[in-house]
């Protein structure tokens, strides 16, 4: 833990209110620490043994190389480069606002009050460390009645350098009332592996009443990276959040989604696949609360884990006494290529209320021989062949997605292998 | 004097660590069609695997050469690269593996193994259709996952596509015919015949004479006991057809 909290200055130290949810974070982290494997919430991952390499905070001012990654569909594009946002410059239409967090917790007060509301400090210490960093980010702001059609992309691009840096990015996503979007978030890197980064994300996403937010993300971070990341999703009146997040990258890894359905008739999608070789350990954790009547979730995650690597799925379904007529469903499956391959899964229902419809479940399995000896008899080689049959086992989640474009891309990264 | 396609010699062979093939001989020259008959359990099926390749199955004395190359030291997909093509018995389903990007992903691996240019995939698509027309496969089907939901009957059907869109040297054909209606099996047969020439041959493994009326052999084998206990042409399997395999098998 040492060296995670450093005694740096930030920007808006002089803003009282930065100043205390900085410090508040800080001290969040300082008391839980790095989740040790007695840890419940992380007894699978077991990230510690990624922080025995220190890692730092570090400056932006030693970063300048701006991005040229450009995703190969239409849309809108922000780009990160280690940890720091670049100057916007495409323009954006309508009803749609994004500026560096920092920005709008400086000029537009009333923001603040998104901040750190539904991502606590004290039950997450990730969130804790990410809170006492409060300085980078965006803030994305949807006004009421519009549908953005392009969608909006966040690339979080990583240039290997020969330091551990740490990165902890906030982003605040609000959609208000009868508008939706699309927003991308793709996790990248450049160059040469050196040494190892920690890639800490937290989102806070509020969807008014009848808004629909849609959210994609690729992680293909490098290598020997830790990538953790904290979407935290209040849900109102009849507003959807859909998501899926294709998680490929980084040594040790962590994509969870807490999601608040908080009234009536809200709704939530929340689906994912990973795919992993070598001895990475992906992590896909979600807490689904459904707190109000006729809320609906549903999830559907699946990995094909390789080498001696670990796939970890949590699901939980929580369901508040006064919930009638909610319905939750989760289902998990992983194919395993190797012997050493490993899922440890932890599916928890919590059901305080009757008259509903909750159901979860889980499956395990290989590559069928016989398929890959068809195949193989056709003239297909034994790896082509393997790529081909992972392919068709994600396939049903991947085309979950909503966006023919957003599909061809995922499916495009799913066999990118940068060569290590 | 060309080198035969195909020669078998002396072969041993079995599956988990169950010997079925006992001295099993043959030779086949391209242009010829040879025909295989024998009782459930025989090992035809067996024989075809080894051929191919599929795991599981061992090799314990004996030669195959494949033009001229010793076959049993290549991969499954380099004998199909070679021409070899294996119609199954049991073909198998691949759910979320459309036939088209199945068959072009084949083909392709089979042209680049070659040296040749992949194909256009819009030109290919075309003559799959057309190909899958003609053995009445119509284009819904052939945008469907391979062999998925197929009743026997068009599993054979998109083996024998499979067939004519790679256009393999040496064609096993293990059943080919079981599960076909009539007028299915005389589109499939005319499918077999429409791709067989001089430069290719077929061995048709079949338990009914009726196959061989529409493919007509130039030579039909009994195999039991693990081998090939007689060899003639096609009035053999009216014999056969006649009186069954009684005086071919030994007395258990
Ligand atoms: N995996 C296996 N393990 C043990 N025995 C096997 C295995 N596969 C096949 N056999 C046996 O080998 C013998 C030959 O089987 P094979 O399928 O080759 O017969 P076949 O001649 O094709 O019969 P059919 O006409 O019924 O298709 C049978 O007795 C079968 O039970
Ligand atoms: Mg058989």
């Amino acid at each position: 833990m040492d060296g995670l909290i450093q005694d740096i200055k930030l920007i808006g130290e002089e803003i009282p209110w930065l100043k205390e949810i900085r410090a508040k974070g800080r001290n969040a982290f300082i008391k839980q620490g790095i989740p040790t494997p007695k840890t419940e919430a992380w007894k699978y991952t077991k990230p510690n043994r990624f922080f025995e390499t220190p890692f730092s905070y570090t400056p932006s001012n030693l970063i300048s190389i701006s991005s040229n990654i450009k995703l190969p569909f239409d849309c809108y594009q922000i780009n990160f480069t280690n940890g720091v946002f670049n100057p916007f410059t495409s323009s954006l239409p309508q009803g749609i606002e994004v500026m560096p967090i920092i920005e709008a917790i400086m000029f537009t007060p009333k923001v603040r009050e998104k901040i750190s509301n539904i991502a606590k400090v004290d039950e997450n210490p990730f969130v804790a460390l990410n809170t006492g960093y409060l300085n980078e980010g965006v803030y994305i702001h949807i006004s009421s009645n519009v549908d953005i059609k392009k969608p909006l992309t966040i690339v979080y691009e990583t240039l290997c350098t020969d330091r551990n840096d740490m990165y902890n990015l906030r982003n605040l996503i609000h959609v208000e009332k009868n508008s939706s979007v699309q927003i991308v978030e793709a996790f990248y890197y450049e160059g040469k592996v050196k040494s190892s980064y920690f890639m800490n994300v937290v989102n806070e996403i509020y969807l008014e009443e009848n808004s629909h937010l849609r959210h994609y993300k690729l992680q293909d971070e490098a290598f020997k990276s830790a990538h953790i990341a904290f979407n935290a999703v209040k849900v109102e009146d009849n507003a959807s959040y859909k998501s899926f997040c294709l998680q490929k990258g980084a040594d040790m890894a962590r994509n969870e989604s807490y999601v608040e359905l908080s009234e009536k008739g809200a709704h939530a999608t929340v689906d994912s696949a990973y795919i992993m070789n070598g001895w990475a350990t992906i992590d896909t954790t979600t807490n689904i609360n459904h707190l109000k009547p006729y809320t609906t979730s549903s999830q559907l995650v699946k990995g094909v884990v390789g080498g001696q690597a670990k796939g970890v799925f949590q699901g939980k379904i929580h369901i508040s006494p006064n919930a009638v007529k909610t319905e939750g469903y989760q289902l998990h499956k992983a194919m395993l290529l190797t012997d050493d391959a490993e899922v440890d899964v932890k599916p928890e229902l919590e059901i305080f209320a009757d008259d509903v419809k909750c159901s979860h479940g889980s499956a395990c399995g290989e590559l069928d021989k016989e398929q890959l000896f068809y195949m193989q008899s056709r003239g297909i080689s034994e790896d082509e062949a393997k790529q081909m049959l992972i392919e068709a086992y994600l396939n049903d989640v991947i085309a979950k997605v909503d966006d023919e474009k957003i599909i061809e891309w995922i499916k495009l990264s799913l066999n990118s292998n940068k060569s290590e | 004097m060309t080198a035969p396609l195909l020669e078998i010699e002396d072969l041993y062979a079995g599956v988990d660590g169950k010997e079925i093939i006992k001295g099993f001989n043959l030779t086949i020259n391209a242009g010829e069609i040879h025909a295989i008959m024998g009782p459930n359990g025989a090992g035809k099926s067996t024989l075809s695997n080894v051929l191919c390749g599929k795991p599981g199955y061992y090799v314990t004395s004996g030669n195959v050469r494949f033009k001229g190359r010793d076959l049993l030291k290549l991969s499954p997909e380099e004998r199909a690269c070679e021409g070899l093509f294996l119609s199954m018995q049991y073909p198998v389903e691949i759910p979320g593996v459309p036939i088209t990007s199945f068959l072009k992903h084949a083909v392709n691996a089979i042209r680049s193994y070659k040296g040749e240019p992949e194909l256009d995939t819009m030109e290919f698509i075309k003559m799959v259709k057309a190909e899958g027309k003609k053995l009445g496969l119509d284009n819904e089907m052939i945008k469907r996952a391979v062999n998925v939901g197929f009743s026997g009957g068009e599993k054979k059907r998109l083996e024998t596509l499979q067939m004519s869109v790679l256009k393999p040297s040496l064609a096993i054909l293990d059943e080919a015919d079981s599960g076909l209606d009539i007028d299915a099996l005389r589109v499939v047969a005319e499918g077999v015949n429409a791709l067989h020439n001089e430069n290719n041959a077929l061995l048709v493994i079949t338990h009914y004479q009726r196959l061989l009326n529409h493919i007509v052999p130039d030579f039909v084998h009994v195999y039991a006991d693990g081998k090939i206990v007689k060899t003639g042409d096609k009035t053999l399997a009216l014999e056969l057809e006649e009186k069954g395999y009684a005086g071919f098998v030994k007395e258990k």
